[in-house]
C-alpha cells in the first residue's frame, strides 16, 4: 500500500478540523453518546447484493429509528472497496463531509483503511454489547486476516466457507480439495467457482492453498513478494489439475457467488460454494433449493472470518454509528440476524455470556440445508497474501 | 458593444453548466495520468493486450455487421407500407436501454435459459446444456446484443436523412434518372443512396463504434470475464481500493480514448484513399437487381420478434419468483419483487428527478443559444457535442468525479446533474439544431409585422411551431439520462442510487425477479417519455 507522506499530513489535518472526532472520542460515557446521536442520519455503506441482507438492514434502520431516534440510510455498493477509496480520495481532498458513517468491512479492505488511518476509534471494546462477543472461543472477532482490529471495527457475523448442492445428484459430497478434483473429474462442466478477485473466488483458492502446501507456518506472517512464486507452486500445480474439468473447460469463470448459485438452482451445475455456512438452508427455506440440499465442509477444515463495522474517520457522526454499532451487537439484533428465515448469518456473541432472556432470541436446530458435520474454521491467511494470489491467479488463468 | 454582451450571456450558461464539467473531467484526467508508474502498471497488467483486443474486435465488429443490416433493411423496406409504420416502431426499440435489453436477451440464450428450454423440451433433456452462450470468450453475445440495439439506432438515424425535405427531393429526382438508365433499386441504393447518406451518418457511426469499444454495464451482464473487455478492467480499476491501481484505471481509460481515436483517424484516412476504387469493383455495369424486399422484411420482422420476446421474458421473470430449469413458465408467481420496488421507490424517483431535471436545462440551454448565438457557432459546439458522446463515457466520468471531488460536488444531487447534462444536453442540442434553425423567418417578419412584440411572438408562435421537435429532443433526453451507469454510480459515491446502478448490482446479485423489476423500469420510463413525445408533441399551430 503505497501513500505518501504529504498525504498523511493532509490526513492528519483533515482530521484535526472534523470537530466530531475530538468531541466524542471513545464512547465513555454512553448516556452522553445516546442523546447526542439522537436525530442524527448514519451512511451505513454496506454490500447489497442479497435480498436477506437488506432486509435485514432495513429492519435495523427502523428499530434504531423508533429507539434512538437514529435514521440509518443503507447506502447499497457492490464492492466495499468502492468505500475505502472514497473515503481517501474524500479524506485527502479535505473534504469537510465524509459520505460514508459506518462500513461493513473486513480482511483487505480493512487492512488498507487501518493502515492509511482511514478510521475513527478505537471504539469496539467500549460498546456496551461488547462484553457479550465470543473473543476467545472465535479469536477472529479480534484478528482480522492476520490483523489485530485494535478496536478500529466492532464484529457483526461470523462466516465459514462451505459447499452445498443437491444430495439427490451427489451422494457423497467432496470433502477436500483432492476428492474435489476427482468430483469434477466424474462431473465434467458441472463444477466452477466464482473468477478472483471476487472475494468468494479468492477465499476458494485461499482454501486450495492451505491444503496443497505442507509448510503452512508462513501463512499468518506478510508475504514475500520474492518467496511468493516458490511457496504457492502446489497450489498452481493443484488448480492446473482441476481447471480442465471445470465448467467451460476452466477458461470462463462465472463473476460471482450470486451467479454460482443460480447457475446451481438452474441446474447448470453441481454444486455451490458460500461464506455463510446458514445460507443453503436460508435458500432452502426461501424455496429457491429443493429440501434435499446438503452442505458441507472440507473435513479438515475450511477457512473462517468474521465480518466486522468500521467508522471513516471522517463521518461527521459518529456517536450515532456507535450506537449502530453497539445496536448491531445487541443480543436481539445478533439472534434475529442469526434466524435462518430472515438472514442466518452466524452470531459473534457467545451464548454462555447471555441470560435466559437474552438467549431466547436464537433459536436453533438442525433443518434441511444446515451443514451436518461442521469442521473446524481455519483462520486466514496474512492479508498481504491476497492481492499476490489475485494477480498470480490472474497471470495463469486470466488470458 | 451590446452585441458583443448579448452573444457573451449566450454562452455563459451553457459554458457554467456544460462546457465547463466536461473540459474540467478531461482536464482532471490528463493530470491524473501524468505519472509514469501508473502506465507501466498499465502495461505490466496481464490482460491488457488480449482485453485491448476483445473491446476493439466487439466495438468494430458489432458495428460493421449493425450498418450492413440497417442498410439492408432501409433499402428493402423503404418506401413500402411497412416503412412507414417501422419509424415509430424503431422509436420505441431504441428507447429500450442496452442494459435492460442484455438482461432480457441473456435470459433468452444462457443455457439454462429459454431456449435452451424450448429446446430441451422437445429433446428430453434433463440438465441444462453445456452452452457458451452468455459471457462466451469471444464477446459473441455481447456483439449480438450490440447488434441487436444498434440497428434500431441506425435505421432511425436513416430515416431521419431520407426524411429531409432537401434529400428526399434530391434522392427522388436520383432515383427518376437512374432507374431510366436500367438501374434497378439495388443497384441505385449501392451507387447513388448510400454514397450519399453515409457520410451524413459519419458521426453517429463513430459514436456507436467508440460505445461499442467502451461499453461497461452491457459488458458487466453478458460480456467475457476471462479476459473481460479492457472497458470492464478500467471500471474495476476505478472502483478499487489501492490508489495506485484506481491511477491504473484513469491511464487505462485515456489509453483506451486514445487507441479509439487513432483506429478512427486511421479508417477516416484509409477510407478516403481505398474506398473509390472497392466502390468501383462494387458498381462495376450496369444492374438491373432489385433491392432484397423478402430478406429485408423478415429481418425487421425478427428484430421485432427479439424485442418482443426479450420483453416478455423481462414481465414474466418479474413475477416468476420460482422458475427452475427446465420449466418453460414459473412454478410460482409473486408480486414481491415489485412490492420491493414499491417499497423503496429513491432508484426511481432519483433516476426521474435527474432526467426530468438535465433535459428540462438541456431544453433550456439550447434554445437559449438558438435565440442568442448567430448561427455560424453552430459547427463549433456540435464539434464539442459530438466529442462529448464520442469519447468514453468512462473517460469523462472519471475526470468529473476527480474534478468534483475537489469542488466538493461529489456524491451531491447537483454533482450527478452535471454528469448526466453532459451527454444529454449534447444529444438534445443535436436533435433540436436542424429543425429550430430551419425556422422560416419570414414568420416572424408577418409577426412583427402585425405589431405583435418579440417575446410574444416567440412564446406563442415559434414555440408553438417548435413543440414536435422540442419533445423529441425531451424524450431522447430522458432516454440518455435514464441509462446513465457510469457517471452516476463515479459521482454518486453511493450517495444516490439509481435505476442503472440497482440492476447493474443485481445482475450480480441474482434476485432475478428484481433485476427484471428493474430492467422494465428502465424501459418503461423512457418509452413513456416517448409516447408522450408522439401524444403531445403535435404542432400547436
Amino acid at each position: 500500500m503505497k501513500f505518501s507522506r504529504r498525504d498523511l499530513l493532509k490526513a492528519a489535518v483533515a482530521a484535526t478540523f472534523l470537530p466530531s472526532v475530538s468531541r466524542t472520542s471513545y464512547a465513555a460515557d454512553w448516556a452522553a453518546l445516546e442523546a447526542e446521536a439522537r436525530g442524527q442520519t448514519v451512511y451505513f455503506n454496506a454490500w447489497a447484493g442479497s435480498e436477506p441482507i437488506n432486509a435485514y438492514i432495513a429492519w435495523a434502520a427502523e428499530q434504531l429509528e423508533a429507539r434512538y431516534e437514529i435514521i440509518l440510510e443503507h447506502v447499497k455498493i457492490a464492492d466495499t472497496a468502492e468505500v475505502v477509496r472514497r473515503v481517501r480520495d474524500e479524506v485527502k481532498s479535505g473534504k469537510a463531509e465524509g459520505s460514508a458513517d459506518l462500513v461493513w468491512i473486513n480482511g483487505e479492505n480493512f487492512r488498507a483503511m487501518k493502515a492509511e488511518k482511514l478510521l475513527f476509534g478505537p471504539f469496539a471494546s467500549d460498546l456496551p454489547n461488547f462484553k457479550y462477543v465470543d473473543t476467545v472461543g472465535k479469536p477472529t472477532t479480534l484478528i482480522d486476516f492476520a490483523e489485530a482490529t485494535e478496536g478500529l471495527e466492532s464484529p457483526w457475523g461470523m462466516a465459514q466457507l462451505t459447499f452445498f448442492g443437491d444430495g439427490a445428484k451427489i451422494s457423497s459430497p467432496p470433502k477436500s480439495m483432492a476428492e474435489l478434483v476427482e468430483f469434477a473429474k466424474a462431473n465434467r462442466g458441472r463444477v466452477t467457482y466464482p473468477a478472483p478477485p471476487d472475494f468468494h473466488g479468492t477465499t476458494f483458492v485461499k482454501q486450495a492453498l492451505i491444503e496443497s502446501i505442507t509448510n503452512q507456518s508462513f501463512l499468518p506472517l506478510p508475504a514475500e513478494k520474492e518467496e511468493f512464486a516458490r511457496a504457492v507452486a502446489p497450489l498452481f500445480d493443484l488448480l492446473d489439475s482441476l481447471h480442465p474439468h471445470l465448467w467451460r473447460e476452466g477458461k470462463q469463470f462465472p463473476q460471482s457467488q450470486a451467479q454460482l448459485k443460480q447457475m446451481l438452482a438452474d441446474g447448470e451445475l453441481l454444486m455451490a460454494l458460500t461464506f455463510n455456512p446458514n445460507e443453503p438452508a436460508n435458500l432452502v427455506a426461501s424455496g429457491e433449493l429443493p429440501g434435499s440440499t446438503v452442505a458441507w465442509q472440507h473435513k479438515a477444515g475450511t477457512i473462517g472470518n468474521t465480518h466486522f463495522v468500521a467508522i471513516p474517520i471522517n463521518s461527521k457522526v459518529t456517536a450515532a454509528s456507535q450506537v449502530v454499532a453497539n445496536f448491531l451487537l445487541s443480543p436481539e439484533a445478533q439472534g434475529r440476524k442469526a434466524d435462518l428465515k430472515i438472514w442466518g448469518d452466524p452470531t459473534v456473541l457467545a451464548l454462555s455470556k447471555l441470560s435466559a432472556v437474552e438467549t431466547k432470541f436464537f433459536t436453533s436446530g438442525k433443518v434441511a440445508g444446515s451443514v451436518t458435520e461442521p469442521a473446524p474454521a481455519i483462520p486466514e491467511p496474512h492479508g498481504s497474501w491476497v492481492p499476490l494470489i489475485e494477480t498470480a491467479w490472474l497471470e495463469s488463468y486470466g488470458t | 458593444m451590446r452585441k458583443w454582451l448579448t452573444s457573451f450571456g449566450g454562452f455563459l450558461p451553457l459554458g457554467i453548466l456544460w462546457f465547463c464539467p466536461l473540459v474540467a473531467g478531461l482536464l482532471a484526467v490528463l493530470y491524473g495520468a501524468r505519472g509514469g508508474a501508473a502506465w507501466n502498471a498499465l502495461f505490466e497488467h496481464p490482460q491488457i493486450w488480449p482485453a485491448l483486443a476483445l473491446s476493439l474486435a466487439t466495438g468494430t465488429i458489432s458495428l460493421v455487421i449493425s450498418t450492413l443490416l440497417a442498410f439492408w433493411i432501409v433499402a428493402g423496406v423503404y418506401g413500402s407500407k411497412l416503412w412507414s409504420g417501422s419509424s415509430g416502431l424503431m422509436g420505441g426499440f431504441l428507447s429500450l436501454p442496452h442494459l435492460a435489453f442484455a438482461i432480457g436477451f441473456g435470459f433468452l440464450i444462457t443455457p439454462s435459459g429459454l431456449i435452451a428450454r424450448v429446446i430441451g423440451t422437445f429433446a428430453g433433456w434433463v440438465e441444462p446444456p453445456q452452452w457458451t452462450t452468455t459471457q462466451d470468450p469471444l464477446g459473441l453475445s455481447l456483439i449480438a446484443v450490440l447488434v441487436l440495439k444498434e440497428v434500431p439506432f441506425l435505421i432511425w438515424l436513416i430515416g431521419a436523412q431520407l426524411a429531409r425535405p432537401d434529400i428526399s427531393q434530391m434522392l427522388r429526382g436520383h432515383f427518376r434518372i437512374s432507374q431510366s438508365l436500367g438501374h434497378g433499386s439495388a443497384s441505385i441504393w449501392l451507387r447513388v443512396f448510400i454514397p450519399q447518406v453515409l457520410p451524413r451518418l459519419k458521426w453517429p457511426l463513430i459514436v456507436v463504434w467508440f460505445y461499442g469499444a467502451s461499453v461497461v454495464d452491457v459488458a458487466l451482464a453478458i460480456g467475457p470475464t476471462q479476459p473481460p473487455p479492457l472497458a470492464v478492467i478500467i471500471w474495476s480499476d476505478l472502483n478499487n481500493a489501492d490508489p495506485a491501481i484506481n491511477a491504473r484505471g484513469t491511464v487505462g481509460a485515456l489509453f483506451l480514448t486514445v487507441t479509439l481515436a487513432c483506429l478512427a483517424l486511421a479508417f477516416l484516412v484509409l477510407q478516403k484513399i481505398t474506398l473509390p476504387s472497392i466502390w468501383n469493383i462494387l458498381t462495376r455495369g450496369p444492374s438491373p437487381g432489385r433491392t432484397p424486399k423478402m430478406t429485408s422484411s423478415a429481418l425487421l420482422m425478427f428484430f421485432c420478434v427479439i424485442y418482443a420476446m426479450v420483453f416478455v421474458i423481462l414481465c414474466v421473470m418479474s413475477v416468476g419468483t420460482l422458475w427452475p430449469y427446465p420449466n418453460l413458465f414459473p412454478t410460482q408467481l409473486r408480486w414481491s419483487a415489485w412490492e420491493l420496488f414499491a417499497i423503496s421507490p429513491a432508484p426511481l424517483l432519483n433516476s426521474l428527478s435527474l432526467a426530468c431535471a438535465s433535459t428540462l436545462a438541456a431544453l433550456a440551454l439550447a434554445i437559449f443559444w438558438f435565440e442568442t448565438i448567430p448561427e455560424k457557432m453552430d459547427a463549433a459546439l456540435l464539434a464539442c457535442a459530438i466529442t462529448a458522446l464520442a469519447l468514453p463515457s468512462l473517460l469523462i466520468a472519471d475526470g468529473q468525479y476527480l474534478a468534483f471531488l475537489h469542488l466538493d460536488l461529489s456524491g451531491t444531487w447537483f454533482g450527478v446533474f452535471l454528469s448526466h447534462l453532459t451527454p444529454v444536453f449534447a444529444y438534445v442540442f443535436i436533435v433540436l439544431k436542424g429543425p429550430y434553425r430551419a425556422f422560416d423567418p419570414r414568420y416572424r417578419s408577418v409577426s412583427l409585422g402585425l405589431n405583435t412584440d418579440k417575446y410574444r411572438f416567440w412564446s406563442s408562435v415559434k414555440i408553438g411551431m417548435m413543440k414536435p421537435a422540442i419533445t423529441a429532443a425531451a424524450a431522447v433526453g430522458i432516454g440518455v439520462s435514464i441509462a446513465q451507469f457510469v457517471p452516476t454510480q463515479l459521482i454518486a459515491s453511493g450517495r444516490m442510487t439509481t435505476l442503472p446502478i440497482e440492476a447493474v448490482t443485481l445482475t450480480s446479485g441474482g434476485n432475478r425477479p428484481l433485476m427484471a423489476v428493474f430492467a422494465l423500469m428502465l424501459a418503461v420510463v423512457p418509452a413513456l417519455a416517448f409516447v408522450a413525445a408522439a401524444r403531445f408533441g403535435r404542432k400547436t399551430l
